[in-house]
C-alpha cells in the first residue's frame, strides 16, 4: 500500500487562540511494503503526522492517500491501520489473549477464524507462552510484542508505530528493532515508525523522513542521507559523535579554515559553513597541522579533540596512529566528505 | 519589593541564628531533650487534634454503646440499673412492633423500609450517575456548568431539599410533579397525602410515599457519585480510547469493556459507601413526612433504622437507651456483613 501525503498541514489552536503549526505543508510518498522512519527532534511534528495518517488527528489542510483511495476524512477504523502506541496502551484488565482478540471481536468473523489469527500473530511475535498473563506481568519487550500483535491481528494495510522502542532499555532496544524489522519483512506490510533516535532509524528503516518544526528536511535512504545531507540540520541530526561544523572560506578553489588550507574545492569564492564527520578525518603526512587538546581512547578508534578556527572539533582516527601524550598530528579529509553549507539558508552547496 | 524580600531574608537568618544558639546552649547544658524530641513524640503532637476529637465523639460513644447494651432497666436520670443482660436488649428490639416484622395493623417495618431504600435507591443512583458521568465526559461546552448543577444537592441542606420535595410532590394537581405528569396525560398521584371523597384523611399508598423517599435518595446521592466517576473517567489514559477507536469498537463496547473495568475500583468504593449511606437514611423521612415518620392518615410507617434509634433516644423511659444501643449495634452488624460479602465478591470482579 503506497501512502501519499499531499500538502499536509496541522495547526493546533490553544484556549487563548494561539496557533502552533505542528506540521507544515508536508509532501511525502511512501512506497509500498517499505519500512519508513519519521525522524526528528521532539516537537518536530512526527507523532502528529503519524496520528494524522492514523486518523486520530484531523489535518487542517492537505490530503492523505492510501494507494488510490483518499482517506483524509475517513474515520480511523475504516482506514485499515494498526497502531502501536508509545506506551503500548494494552488494556490492563485483559489477558494477552483478550488484548489480541479485542480488535477481532469488532469484526464480523467466525470465532475459530479469530482464534486462528490470534495464534498466528502470537507465533509471529513469539509470545505463545504468555497468552494467559496480564500486561502488568510482562516485561517491556514482551508488552511491545503484544502491542504489535494486537495491531497486526486485523491484517491492516499499514502498520504505524509511535516511538516503539523509547520505553525499553538499551539491550532490549537493539533486540526489538531487529524484531520489528523481521516482522515487517515477514508480513511485507507498509510500516511507518516514529523515532527521535537517529541510530535506531538508520539501522532498520528502508527510507527516512527527517522533520524539523513540522517541515520536511530530507527524504532518502539512511546511508544516502548520512553521506549527502541536504542541509545543515540533517547533517547535524545524523551521526554520533556529531558532525563538526566550522566556518570556512573558499578562495581560488581552495577551502581554508582560518589560515589552514584544507583542500581543493570547486565552488564560488566566499564564506561557508563546513561540515566534516569525525570519522572522515585521517592521519596523513600530507595533511594540515592540528594541535591535539584531548585524546580519548575508545577501543577500536581514538577520539581526538583539536581546535579549528575557534571551534572544538572531533576526529575519530585509527588507534594505532596516535601515541599517548601526542600533541601534534597531521590530518586530511577523505575525498567527497567535506560538506559545504550556505551560511544563511543552511542548504548544501556541495559535497567535496 | 526586593528590599522587603531582603528584610525578610535578614529576619529569617536572625531567627535561625538565635535558634541554633539556644539549641547549642541547651545541648551543652545537658538539656538537649527539650529541643531534640523523638519522632514518635512529634508524630503524637500532630495526631493529637484528630485523636482527641475522634475519642470524644466516635470511640467513646462506640465503647459506651457496647456498655449500654448489657444494662437492664438503665435509668439515665439517676444513672441506676436493675441488672445485666447479654441478649435481652437485642431480643426486645427484634421483637418490638415494626422493627423486624410489620405488626398486624401496619404494612411495613423499619427494617423492611431501610432495606427497600438501600436495595432500590443505591443501584439506581449508581447506574444513573455512571451514565451522567460518561455523558459529561463526552461533552466539552457547558461541562463545568452541568458539573456544578449536578453537584448542588451535595452542598444543599437536606432538610431544605426535603421540604422542597414535599412541596413538589404535593398531591392533587397543584404539585409540580403531578402537573408534569399531566402533560403526558397521567392522572395526579397521591404522593405524600391523600383524602377520600368525604374529605377524610386516608393517606397515600405505601409505594407512592416510598417512591418519593427513593427518588429523594437517588437524587441527593448522585452528586458525589457523579463527581467521583467523572474524575476517575478523566484519569483513564486517552490512549486506551484511541486504540479502541482504531479498532472500530462501538461506543457501548468501549463503555462496558474499557471504561467500566478501568474504573471498577472506584465503582466498588462507591457501592460500599453509598450502601452505608443509604442504611443511615433519616433526614429525608423527617423532612418530607415530619416527626411521625409517616404521611398523615397512613396505616404504615416510613421510619428507618436510624429514625427508630432516635425515637428511643428522645423517649426517656428507663431502659430505652439500652434499646437504642442494641438497635444501633444491629445496624452496624448488618452493614458489616454486607460490606464483607461485597469485599469477597469484589476480589473476583474488581480489576487490579
Amino acid at each position: 500500500m503506497e501512502i501519499r501525503l499531499e500538502h499536509l498541514t496541522k495547526i493546533f489552536t490553544d484556549k487563548s487562540g494561539i496557533e502552533t503549526t505542528a506540521v507544515n505543508d508536508l509532501d511525502i510518498v511512501i512506497e509500498s511494503g517499505k519500512l519508513i522512519a519519521l525522524l526528528g527532534p521532539s516537537g518536530c511534528g512526527k507523532s502528529t503526522t503519524l496520528f494524522m495518517i492514523a486518523g486520530l488527528h484531523k489535518p487542517t489542510e492537505g490530503k492523505i492517500f492510501f494507494g488510490d483511495d483518499e482517506v483524509t476524512k475517513l474515520a480511523p477504523e475504516k482506514r485499515g491501520i494498526g497502531l502501536v502506541f508509545q506506551n503500548y496502551a494494552l488494556y490492563p484488565h485483559m489477558t494477552v489473549r483478550q488484548n489480541i482478540m479485542f480488535p477481532l471481536e469488532n469484526l464480523r468473523i467466525k470465532r475459530e477464524d479469530a482464534i486462528a489469527r490470534m495464534n498466528e500473530m502470537a507465533a509471529l511475535v513469539n509470545i505463545k507462552e504468555l497468552l494467559d498473563r496480564k500486561p502488568a506481568q510482562l516485561s517491556g519487550g514482551q508488552q511491545q510484542r503484544v502491542a504489535i500483535a494486537r495491531a497486526l491481528v486485523k491484517k491492516p494495510r499499514v502498520l504505524l508505530l509511535d516511538e516503539p522502542l523509547s520505553n525499553l532499555d538499551a539491550r532490549l532496544r537493539l533486540q526489538m528493532r531487529e524484531e520489528i524489522k523481521r516482522i515487517q519483512r515477514e508480513t511485507q506490510i507498509t510500516t511507518i515508525f516514529v523515532t527521535h533516535d537517529q541510530e535506531e532509524a538508520m539501522s532498520i528503516s528502508d527510507q527516512m523522513v527527517v522533520l524539523n518544526f513540522g517541515v520536511k528536511q530530507q527524504v532518502d535512504a539512511p546511508q544516502e542521507m548520512y553521506n549527502n545531507p541536504d542541509n545543515i540540520f540533517v547533517a547535524k541530526f545524523l551521526g554520533n559523535p556529531p558532525i563538526n561544523i566550522f566556518k570556512g572560506k573558499v578562495k581560488n578553489n581552495t577551502l581554508y579554515a582560518g589560515k589552514t588550507p584544507i583542500g581543493p574545492v570547486e565552488v564560488q569564492d566566499g564564506q561557508y559553513d563546513v561540515g566534516v564527520r569525525p570519522e572522515d578525518f585521517r592521519v596523513d603526512d600530507k595533511g594540515f597541522d592540528v594541535n591535539i587538546t584531548e585524546i580519548f581512547h575508545i577501543g577500536r578508534d581514538t577520539l581526538i579533540h583539536f581546535d579549528e578556527s575557534g571551534t572544538d572539533t572531533r576526529a575519530l582516527v585509527d588507534s594505532d596512529s596516535i601515541l599517548p601524550g601526542q600533541t601534534k598530528v597531521k590530518l586530511s579529509v577523505k575525498k567527497g566528505k567535506i560538506h559545504l553549507f550556505d551560511e544563511t539558508s543552511g542548504l548544501v552547496v556541495g559535497h567535496v | 519589593m526586593s528590599k522587603i524580600k531582603d528584610a525578610f531574608w535578614a529576619v529569617r537568618n536572625w531567627f535561625k541564628k538565635i535558634n541554633s544558639k539556644i539549641t547549642d546552649f541547651l545541648v551543652n547544658h545537658k538539656m538537649g531533650f527539650l529541643v531534640h524530641w523523638p519522632d514518635w513524640f512529634k508524630a503524637l503532637i500532630f495526631l493529637a487534634p484528630a485523636l482527641i476529637l475522634l475519642s470524644i465523639f466516635i470511640f467513646y460513644p462506640i465503647v459506651n454503646a457496647f456498655k449500654l447494651v448489657i444494662y437492664e432497666g438503665y435509668n439515665q436520670t439517676d444513672n441506676t440499673i436493675t441488672g445485666y443482660t447479654v441478649f435481652g436488649n437485642f431480643i426486645t428490639v427484634l421483637n418490638e412492633d415494626n422493627f423486624l416484622l410489620p405488626s398486624s395493623h401496619t404494612q411495613s417495618s423499619v427494617m423492611i423500609n431501610t432495606l427497600i431504600i438501600v436495595l432500590i435507591s443505591v443501584p439506581i443512583s449508581i447506574l444513573l450517575s455512571l451514565l451522567i458521568a460518561v455523558a459529561l465526559n463526552s461533552i466539552k461546552p457547558l461541562r463545568n456548568f452541568f458539573q456544578t448543577i449536578y453537584f448542588l444537592p451535595y452542598v444543599t441542606n437536606s432538610i431544605a431539599i426535603g421540604l422542597v420535595f414535599a412541596y413538589m410532590f404535593k398531591s392533587g394537581d397543584s404539585g409540580l410533579i403531578n402537573r408534569m405528569l399531566g402533560w403526558f396525560g397521567i392522572d395526579p398521584i397521591a404522593w405524600v397525602s391523600n383524602w377520600n371523597n368525604n374529605g377524610v384523611i386516608i393517606g397515600p399508598t405505601f409505594w407512592a410515599a416510598m417512591s418519593v423517599l427513593i427518588i429523594y435518595g437517588v437524587w441527593q446521592a448522585m452528586a458525589f457519585k457523579i463527581m467521583v466517576f467523572l474524575t476517575s473517567i478523566q484519569g483513564i489514559d486517552k490512549q486506551y480510547y484511541q486504540a479502541a477507536e482504531i479498532d472500530g469498537t462501538p461506543k457501548r463496547r468501549i463503555f462496558s469493556k474499557i471504561t467500566i473495568p478501568l474504573i471498577s475500583p472506584m465503582i466498588f468504593y462507591i457501592i460500599i459507601t453509598s450502601m452505608i449511606g443509604a442504611f443511615k437514611t433519616y433526614e429525608s423521612v423527617i423532612a418530607i413526612f415530619g416527626d411521625s415518620g409517616a404521611p398523615a392518615g397512613a396505616t404504615y410507617t416510613l421510619k428507618t433504622i436510624v429514625f427508630y434509634i432516635y425515637d428511643y433516644l428522645n423517649n426517656s423511659t428507663p431502659g430505652n437507651l439500652s434499646l437504642a444501643a442494641a438497635s444501633s449495634i444491629i445496624l452496624f452488624a448488618f452493614i458489616l456483613v454486607l460490606t464483607l460479602i461485597q469485599m469477597q465478591i469484589s476480589k473476583k470482579r474488581v480489576h487490579y
